[in-house]
Order: structure tokens, then sequence, then C-alpha cells
């Protein structure tokens, strides 16, 4: 499976979280298919991890699920 | 022969921690993996190890079960705690070491082990 780009998974977490506080995405290897991404949202207040986490593995269902993304490394946090 | 959903359910069930990583805690396959068992080990859990990649149905029906996408995959008396991140976090802030306590008890057994499914 082809890599993707940063800016393309990147797009798809703005979609999820338009009111981010803080939005990054890095590709960990320059391969496009192991990505460290961090989101800092209002969305996540109140919510466990786990929760957190799946909120940013559901945005991101398209490429986890055809295998662009390989590995998936998620930092979350609330604002509050 | 049970289906391997029933082999994967009954894991998550019976086991104090089962892990679904790449690979055993004897031969690791994959750094995310190593990082949720350095995590666990850390904490003070038993480890029920499956490896999931003799077979791609293991990790597909595991996925299907847990509404998780990625492996590793942690669970604590049948509850998914998250995957190596959420793992590596809570087990840092010590918040996975007093969960551990108050589910297994202070003075659990530290046991590692595997569990091979049975395929078809």
């Amino acid at each position: 499976m082809a890599g993707m780009e940063a800016d393309a998974i990147r797009a798809l977490l703005e979609d999820a979280f338009p009111d981010a506080a803080q939005l990054d995405v890095v590709d960990r290897t320059g391969g496009g298919d192991h990505f460290l991404v961090t989101v800092v949202s209002g969305d996540f207040d109140g919510l466990p991890l786990i929760d957190q986490h799946r909120r940013v593995n559901d945005a991101l269902a398209g490429p986890l699920g055809d295998g662009s993304i390989h590995e998936l490394r998620i930092k979350t946090k609330g604002t509050a | 022969m049970k289906t391997l959903n029933e082999q994967i359910s009954e894991v998550i069930a019976d086991e104090p921690v089962a892990v679904f990583m790449k690979g055993t805690p004897q031969m690791v396959m994959c750094g995310n993996s190593l990082r949720a068992l350095q995590a666990l080990t850390a904490a003070g859990a038993p480890i029920t190890a499956v490896d999931i990649l003799p077979d791609p149905r293991i990790r597909q029906e595991l996925s299907a079960i847990s509404g998780w996408p990625t492996i590793p995959q942690v669970f604590v008396k049948g509850e998914l705690i998250g995957g190596a991140d959420i793992t590596e976090e809570l087990s840092s802030s010590g918040e996975l070491r007093a969960k551990l306590d108050d589910e297994l008890g202070a003075d659990r057994s530290q046991d590692v082990k595997v569990v091979a499914l049975e395929l078809a």
C-alpha cells in the first residue's frame, strides 16, 4: 500500500476536530506510513484516554483500515 | 474446535491481563508491542500474551471484538485499556499500578505466559 502525506492525515483530523487547540502530524520515518499525531482539543475534556484515542482512531479509520497507516502513535489532551 | 472469535473472547474474559501483540514476550516483533510489555512490567502486571502474527484473521477478529484498529491491545479483567501509548501513559502516571492493585490485589503474581490460538 502506498504511503500517505502527513498533510492528508492532518486534513482528516482537522475535519474531525475543527476546534482543536493543537494538531500535529509527524511522519516518524519519512516513509508515509508511521505517524505520530498529537491532538489537543476541548472535545476531550472529561473523556477517559481510551475514548480520546478512539476518537482519533475513528477519524483515521479510512487509512488505518486500508493499511496506508502502518503504525500510529497518538497523544491526546483536553484543554480544561 | 472453538472459533477464533470464541478463543479470543475467552482470553480477554479469563486472563487478568491479556496482551495481543506482534510476536511473543520472548521474541517481540514490533517496537510498540515491546513498549506495551515494558509498561506493563513496570506496573507490576502479570502478562498473558497472544501473538497475532500467525494468521491475519486473529487481528481481524480481535479488532471486530474490541473496536480498536491497531496492535498491541491490552486488556485488564476483560476491559480494553488501550494500545502502547495509553498503556505507557497510564504506567508512568501510576494509574495502571493503582488499577492493577485494585483489580488483582497488590500481592499479585507477575507471571508471563503465552497462549497460542488454535487455527482451523
